[in-house]
Formats: C-alpha cells, sequence, structure tokens
C-alpha cells in the first residue's frame, strides 16, 4: 500500500496546476527550477487573520516575515492590503522601502549592523531590538545625526512561571523578562532618542502553554513602564502560527508509525541509507524524537491565533485575548509561513527515470535539495505530478528524487516518495504550498547551478496571467496572454 | 485490618465480577481487578512503592530529591511516598494534560518541570526525547536524585508479576483467566501480570491496548508511542488493539453509572477494550471462560478531561439574569454615552461608574473614582439579583463598549431605570485623550 503524504491543495492553488499546459510553457520558456507565486493568495490569508483580530475586538498589526520568501510580488501586493512587514536585513528593509510599505507599517526585526539600524532610524520604521547593547547603540546613532525620535519594541525572553514551571528552548535573542528594570532604565536614559511603544516575544515551539507564560509576562513588563510613567500600548507576540501542509491526517498517523517501524527493522526502510529523520533503534526500542515539521497540524494559522487568545492566562486566569482589550493594548502578530499557505508552488522537469538493480526507482530532477528545501525544514509533503502527456504507466511507484547537484546527499527527500503515477522524462513535479521557506530561503548557487526564476501568477478578468515576480505590481497594467 | 503505614495498605485489592446483565457476554465471566481501590488512587502505587522502596533509606540519609518522568499516577504515588519520608519529588514532564492531578500534584508540594513543546522552526541539533533529555539532566547534577525510571526499571514488571498477578490467579481458585486484556502506558501491569498468569496456564490469551494516533487517553500510550517504552516487549502481547477516547469515556461511564466502579479513562478503556475483544468470541464458544480486567485509578481527576470532552454529560439548568439571553434588539435598546457626554456625567458625580475589566487591567489605568467589579463576578452577582438599588444611576465601562452595552440591557431588563454604557469603552476614552489614573 502506497504511503502518500498528499499535499492540501486550496481551490485556488489547484485551479493553477490545472493549468498544465501554461505550467509546461512556462517550465520550459524560464527553465527549472521554477518558484510560482500566487500573489492574490496572500490578501486572502491576512484578511483571515484580521477576522480573528475582529473577533476578539483587537487592534494592531500583522506583519508579513519577509524572510519567508524573497518575492518582490508577494511584498507588493501586501503593500496594498493593510498588513504590516517584518524585515529582517538591511535588503529586506529597502525591499519594502521600495515596495510600497511606509515606515510606520514596518518592524525591524532580528540581528541588526550598525547601517541597518541607521537606515531604520532615518525613515522612522519601529525597531525591535535584541539586546541592551542594541538600545544604547541605536540611541547613540540617533543622538549624533541629531533624528527623531526612533519607535522601539523591547524583545524579551526567559520568562519564569509560578506553579508548574515551564521550560523553554533557549533563545539567542531578546533580553532577560526579569531584567526588564535595566532595559527601561536605558530606554528613561535616552527618552529624547526613543520611544517605547511596545514588548515583544517570539517562542520558537508550537506548544501554547509557553507562550500563555511569554505573554503575561509582557503584560507584567508593560504594568512596570506604566508605574514609570511610560506609555506603550502594544504587544508583539512573533510568530510560528503554523501551516497545515496535508490533506489527510490519517496519511501522517500512517506513515509515522510505518516510520517508527522501519526504524525498528519490522520492516523494509522508507527512506535513503535507513535515515530515521530523529529516530533511532536501541537496543529493540526507539530512541530519539521525531525531527519533523508537524505536516499535519489542524489546528494552525488564524486559528492558532485564535485558539492562543482564548487561551487562559496562567496568573490572572482570565483569556489573552480578554486580557490584552481589558489593558487597551494593541495586538502584533509576525507570521510568516502561515500568512504564505496556498500561495506557490516549485516547478521542476524531470530529467531521468530509472529502475536500479535492487529494486529502487529513481527520479532524477533538475533542481537540488536547496530550490525545495523540504528537508531542510523538516516537512514531508509529496510533490504532485504533472503529465506532459499520457500517464506512461498506470499505478503508484515508490520513488526516490535526486538533485542535480554532483554531492551524494544531494536528494530532494530522503524519504522514498510514492507518485500515483510513474512520471517520465520532461513530465514536472510541482512541489505546492512551498511559498512559506520551502522556495527560495537558502537557495544557493553552488556548482554554478542557476538559482530558479520566479514568476507572479495572478488572475485578471477571469484568466489566469503570468509576469516575472520582480515584474509584478497590483495594478495590473500589463496584461500577458496566457 | 491494622496497619503501621498507608504504604502497607498497597495491593491485595478486590477482582469483582462484572454483571452479565451490563455486558452481554453468554459464556465468558468478566473480572475487573479493582485497583482504583490502591491507597494512593491508583495501580501505579505498587510500582512506584516497589520501586522507590528499596532506595529510600540511602535517599532520605543524602537528602535526595526523588524524580520521575510522569505525567500521572506514577508522579502521584511517588509524591506521596517522597513526602511520608520527608523528601522532595520532582516530576518532569512533556506536556501535563490533565489540570486536576497537576494541582494535586503541586498540592502534595511536588515540583512539576515542562520541557518545551514542539519547535516550529525545525532545529536539527535537537533530536533528543524526553527521557533522554532527562538523562542527561541528571548526569550533568552531582547526584542528589533517587530517579526511579520506570520506563526501564524491572521492579516495575516485578511489583505485578509477584503482587497483582497472583492475587488475580488466587482470587480465580488457583487459575489463570482465559483472557487477559490490559491498557498499555508503561507496559510494567501488562507483563508482570501476564508473565504471572502463564506460569499458571501458557494458553493465557493476552490482549494489550494502545490509544488511537490522533487521541489523548491518560496512561495509554498510543502505538508509536509504545516503542519507546524500555519495558514494552511486542512478544507479550497475543494482539494489540486500539481504542478512541470516546471508547475509553463510553466503559467510563457504563463502570461509574451500572457497575459501582468509579473507574477513570484507563479503566474505562480496558472495560470497553474488553468486551469489543470478547463479543467476538462469546459468539463461537460452547464452554464457560474467564476473563480478567484492569480498572486503573479513579474518575475523580479526569472531570476537565470529560467535561472537554463530553460538555452535554455536564449540562446544568439554565441561571437567571444570564448574559446570553440578552438579545440583540435588547442591546441597541440599551442607553449609550459618548466620550464627552461622560466626562460631563463623571464631573457632576452624578452616579456609579463601574469598570468591568480585569483587575490588573483596572490597577494600571482606569478613569478617576470608578469602581471594579470584573465582568465574571458582575455576572455572578446578576444571578442573585441587582447589587446596587434603582435609585443609584449606573454608568458601564469596558474595553471597546460591547459587553458595557450588553449588561446595560440586562440591567434594564432587571428593572434598573437609570443605566447606561460608555460607548467605544475605554479604548475610545483613551483614544479622546481623556484622563486615566492610576492610584
Amino acid at each position: 500500500m502506497p504511503l502518500y503524504l498528499s499535499p492540501r491543495i486550496g481551490p485556488t492553488l489547484q485551479s493553477a496546476l490545472d493549468e498544465t499546459a501554461l505550467m509546461a510553457q512556462l517550465s520550459d520558456a524560464l527553465g527549472s527550477p521554477l518558484g510560482v507565486i500566487l500573489p492574490q493568495q496572500v490578501a486572502d490569508n491576512v484578511a483571515a487573520f484580521r477576522s480573528i483580530f475582529s473577533a476578539h475586538r483587537l487592534a494592531g498589526q500583522i506583519y508579513y516575515a519577509h524572510k519567508a520568501n524573497r518575492s518582490s510580488a508577494l511584498v507588493r501586493e501586501l503593500a496594498a492590503t493593510d498588513a504590516g512587514i517584518d524585515v529582517a536585513s538591511l535588503a529586506e528593509l529597502q525591499h519594502a522601502l521600495g515596495a510600497g510599505f511606509g515606515p510606520q507599517r514596518i518592524m525591524a526585526t532580528g540581528p541588526k549592523n550598525e547601517e541597518f539600524l541607521w537606515l531604520c532610524a532615518v525613515t522612522g520604521v519601529t525597531v525591535s531590538a535584541d539586546s541592551v547593547g542594541e538600545l544604547a547603540a541605536l540611541a547613540t546613532l540617533v543622538t549624533n545625526w541629531s533624528l527623531p525620535r526612533v519607535r522601539v519594541m523591547a524583545r524579551l525572553s526567559g520568562f519564569s512561571s509560578t506553579g508548574v514551571r515551564f521550560t523553554s528552548r533557549r533563545s539567542r535573542f531578546g533580553m532577560s523578562a526579569a531584567a526588564v528594570s535595566e532595559v527601561l532604565d536605558l530606554i528613561e536614559k535616552h527618552a529624547g532618542a526613543l520611544d517605547l511603544v511596545g514588548m515583544a516575544f517570539h517562542l520558537d515551539t508550537i506548544g501554547l502553554p509557553e507562550k500563555a507564560v511569554a505573554l503575561e509576562g509582557c503584560l507584567g513588563a508593560l504594568d512596570e513602564c506604566r508605574r514609570r510613567g511610560l506609555r506603550p500600548w502594544s504587544v508583539d507576540i512573533g510568530g510560528g502560527f503554523g501551516v497545515d501542509y496535508l490533506a489527510d491526517g490519517t496519511q501522517w498517523e500512517r506513515y509515522t508509525t510505518a516510520l517508527t517501524e522501519a526504524v525498528l527493522g519490522r520492516r523494509a526502510p522508507l527512506t535513503w541509507a535507513g535515515h530515521g529523520y530523529g529516530l533511532r533503534a536501541e537496543g529493540g526500542h526507539v530512541r530519539g524524537a521525531l525531527n519533523l515539521y508537524p505536516a499535519h497540524r489542524p489546528v494552525s494559522g488564524p486559528a492558532y491565533l485564535d485558539r492562543l487568545l482564548r487561551t487562559t492566562a496562567p496568573e490572572q486566569r482570565r483569556p489573552l485575548g480578554t486580557l490584552l482589550l481589558d489593558n487597551m493594548y494593541d495586538l502584533h502578530v509576525e507570521p510568516g509561513r502561515a500568512l504564505l499557505d496556498q500561495c506557490g508552488l516549485v516547478l521542476t522537469r524531470v530529467l531521468e527515470v530509472r529502475d536500479e538493480a535492487n529494486g529502487d526507482t529513481i527520479v532524477r530532477l533538475d533542481c537540488n535539495a536547496r530550490d525545495v528545501s523540504l528537508e531542510e525544514h523538516g516537512v514531508l509533503m509529496d510533490p504532485v505530478v504533472v503529465h506532459r502527456t499520457t500517464t506512461a504507466a498506470a499505478g503508484p511507484v515508490g520513488v526516490y528524487l535526486f538533485g542535480n547537484l554532483c554531492l551524494e546527499a544531494d536528494l530532494i527527500t530522503r524519504r522514498k516518495v510514492f507518485l500515483p503515477s510513474r512520471p517520465r522524462t520532461g513530465d514536472l513535479l510541482a512541489f505546492v504550498n512551498t511559498a512559506g521557506y520551502l522556495m527560495d530561503f537558502s537557495a544557493t548557487q553552488a556548482l554554478r547551478q542557476p538559482i530558479g526564476r520566479k514568476v507572479a501568477l495572478y488572475r485578471d478578468g477571469g484568466a489566469w496571467r503570468w509576469c516575472l515576480d520582480e515584474q509584478y505590481w497590483p495594478v495590473h497594467r500589463r496584461v500577458e496572454a496566457a | 485490618m491494622r496497619f503501621e503505614n498507608m504504604t502497607d495498605a498497597i495491593g491485595n485489592t478486590p477482582l469483582v465480577r462484572i454483571d452479565a446483565a451490563v455486558h452481554g457476554l453468554r459464556n465468558i465471566d468478566l473480572y475487573a481487578k479493582m485497583e482504583l481501590l490502591n491507597p494512593f488512587g491508583s495501580l501505579k502505587d505498587r510500582a512506584a512503592w516497589n520501586m522507590a522502596r528499596p532506595l529510600l533509606a540511602q535517599a532520605v540519609e543524602r537528602g535526595d530529591t526523588v524524580v520521575e518522568l510522569s505525567s500521572g499516577n506514577t508522579a502521584k504515588a511517588l509524591a506521596v511516598i517522597a513526602g511520608m519520608h520527608g523528601l522532595t519529588f520532582k516530576s518532569v514532564t512533556n506536556r501535563m494534560k490533565v489540570t486536576e492531578i497537576k494541582d494535586l500534584l503541586l498540592l502534595l508540594g511536588a515540583e512539576i518541570d515542562e520541557l518545551p513543546g514542539q519547535a516550529e522552526c525545525l532545529d536539527p541539533s535537537d533530536t533528543d526525547d524526553p527521557l533522554t533529555r532527562m538523562y542527561h539532566r541528571l548526569a550533568e547534577s552531582d547526584g542528589g536524585y533517587l530517579h526511579t525510571d520506570q520506563y526501564f526499571n524491572e521492579l516495575n514488571v516485578d511489583a505485578h508479576l509477584n503482587g497483582t498477578g497472583p492475587e488475580i490467579v488466587k482470587d480465580l481458585d488457583g487459575r489463570a483467566p482465559d483472557y487477559f486484556i490490559a491498557c498499555v502506558g508503561t507496559a510494567g501491569s501488562s507483563t508482570g501480570v501476564a508473565a504471572a498468569l502463564r506460569q499458571h496456564n501458557p494458553e493465557v490469551r493476552v490482549v494489550g491496548l494502545v490509544a488511537h494516533k490522533s487521541d489523548f487517553i491518560p496512561g495509554i500510550r498510543t502505538i508509536d508511542e509504545v516503542h519507546e517504552v524500555g519495558l514494552f516487549d511486542p512478544d507479550v502481547y497475543d494482539e494489540v488493539e486500539t481504542i478512541t477516547a470516546d471508547d475509553a469515556i463510553d466503559g467510563l461511564l457504563t463502570l461509574v453509572r451500572r457497575c459501582g466502579t468509579l473507574a477513570g479513562p484507563t479503566g474505562g478503556g480496558a472495560y470497553q477494550g474488553a468486551v469489543r475483544h470478547l463479543r467476538a468470541i462469546d459468539a463461537q464458544l460452547t464452554e464457560r471462560r474467564t476473563a480478567v480486567f484492569i480498572v486503573c485509578d479513579r474518575v475523580e481527576s479526569y472531570m476537565s478531561y470529560l467535561r472537554e470532552r463530553r460538555p452535554e454529560l455536564f449540562g446544568r439548568p439554565p441561571r437567571r439574569n444570564s448574559l446570553r439571553t440578552v438579545t440583540d434588539a435588547e442591546v441597541r435598546q440599551a442607553a449609550v454615552v459618548d466620550v464627552a457626554e461622560a466626562e460631563r456625567w463623571i464631573a457632576e458625580r452624578r452616579g456609579l461608574v463601574v469598570d468591568l475589566r480585569s483587575p490588573f487591567a483596572y490597577q494600571a489605568l482606569h478613569i478617576d473614582g470608578s469602581v471594579n467589579i470584573v465582568d465574571e463576578i458582575f455576572a455572578e452577582l446578576l444571578h442573585g439579583g441587582l447589587p446596587f438599588g434603582r435609585r443609584q444611576p449606573v454608568l458601564l465601562v469596558c474595553p471597546v463598549g460591547e459587553k458595557s452595552a450588553r449588561y446595560a440591557a440586562l440591567l434594564t431588563r432587571m428593572g434598573h431605570p437609570d443605566v447606561r454604557s460608555l460607548d467605544g469603552g475605554i479604548i475610545a476614552w483613551r483614544d479622546a485623550g481623556a484622563e486615566l489614573v492610576r492610584d
């Protein structure tokens, strides 16, 4: 029985995939791999997040985490919505400004060099500061250049809980929540340069209880601000809302059970060289932990935000959303992956299909593991076969997907992938729902292989139209026949 | 019975027949081993005591902390045993899901360490399971811990091999049952009991029950998770079958309502799984057979679990003056005042300002002269009637003016003639630049 992990495909993405002739044309003209962006979908995703804000009567901003995709089309389309953008490098800030985001809609996060800080300060974007040192550097810069006060958020980490002790992974970002008075001392000292507008955190976890502790910790820090007469009005809870990648939860359960059995040697390997994705066998028992993205995540994206806002704060025992509203705080979120759900796919060309002597079938693609970084991000999800002509041979086939780098490790995924029909040379494999982190996040020119081009595919006048990603603007003036 | 210690009361639990009119099996006598009658409330009392007892004298001498990876009954039993010997107990868990057990552990003086949840971004350096992480932590500390290691400790199995199992055989007049059905948690009880029964009759059929993968049943592992358990040996079980949380709750209800047995979900699951498994066999039988399952613990600790999954079981009659009964039409008729009018109303001291927000938010910033009655307490008060006189004018304040309008409508319906809501709430008040104070 083939162990499928079929992707969840929404109506827009499906309608794009159904344009098989267009897909083939694009791939022939622009090469493999090819990133296909569906910019209009992102506006629907913003609206879905916004509806959760409305349901909780909360104001605040949805900042798109730009690092999830390098696409210009997405950023420009977002500039036409009411969303903001979270930039984590100098170039991302330049890109956002150039796409039409005003400084009041931009939040600068992550590690920053002096140039990045300078452009933030001079344009007046909000700086989410990671350390006391960064705040001090920013204050010096503002003073030396006689710039207006810069809006800052203080990113906190290391929250403590009472009763049950919630441990969180150590983070390299943020200032200790316990030492918030030190942060506020510095901000008060540089009151002419720094305007504290809120507290922030981002925890790399899908666990709600840890986030509830952190959010309540931010409320405590904001109370300390009010005691001092500072008036920040917002809490930024970062991202991590997640995506449900798979259409069918039972496939995920069947697959992970089979993987456990394969690791224990109770069935034939499901992976190249018996890779266990974090699991290993020791004395007949499984050890380690499944080191994969939870590809089946029924409560994800806006629904996860809703769940979090309904979670009861451990100390104040009121729903977190209600507490934010009680305190008149704005809520800021920074979704990346979740905002790009269903926003694109990567088209790759099949170069060779061969059967090995040991019974394995190999499909070699004209792309590498950096172009579709499913494996790097631990997302297990099948590609969709786009046949040029009729199906080669009916019936499912289990294949290993080899990449185009001259490197033993270059498999698109180390998993044996089950396809409903056998592809032929020249057919396309579409890796769908890959716009968030799985498209060009770590694409390189290793071996002088080209980085894939990107096109924006959009609906206009009832038809699909396309243009190069960098040519796309939300005002669809340049119409090309599809 | 006279004992020196509560630990002496562990074990020797009764084996009780389940009425055939309840289970409907014609040819099988079904018995429940009532482990819920152990002094600390569960089957795990046996294993906890058996594992801790040989190490206690030394631990007391050194003042060690007892530590275990457990989010349930083992933690409870160990916390009690540690307390009896003047030791502290620490429970390490990756997500304690049952709030009552969490509260009980805190009441017993235990410390609870929750391990981090799964990472959202993949971190290749993070590959250890909770147990390995706990071993690392113990190895890093310079001793000071008594780790009972329930998932790998053979004494866990021994408690049942020498206790639970032989007790069942004794109560069946020296014969082993034909079928033994057990839920698999640490696998200690099923492994130990199965071995003891097979010493008497190698033909005993043993059925292991695991939880459906997408379900959570406290105390039962899923088919994947059992492979992580050191004591789990697939050869112990003739069959491994899956039960769902729904099955467990159905079984629990049967035991609780019809069998005089206040069983928790694990016992319920064992009953339901046993009857399901035996029903197919029963139809083919021509002679009498005997089957035994284990009722692991008690129902009282799982009220929140049950309430979440079967809210209809807790249906209560509607209370009077409930906010939920206020209609949109009533809300539209409620009196509202805008910020400017409210400022005048307050300046002229014309009545009582009630702020419905949380105390924490109220203390941080509020309208001068207002009193704070948080909405949930206000709702409670209103179930009993008007909390202030009809001649007392009232202005209600909430974050955005939505809740306060509903309460104004409700108070109006209750006969209060002079109540109003701040339009746009305290956020509109702030945005208009009106004064907010903190004391």
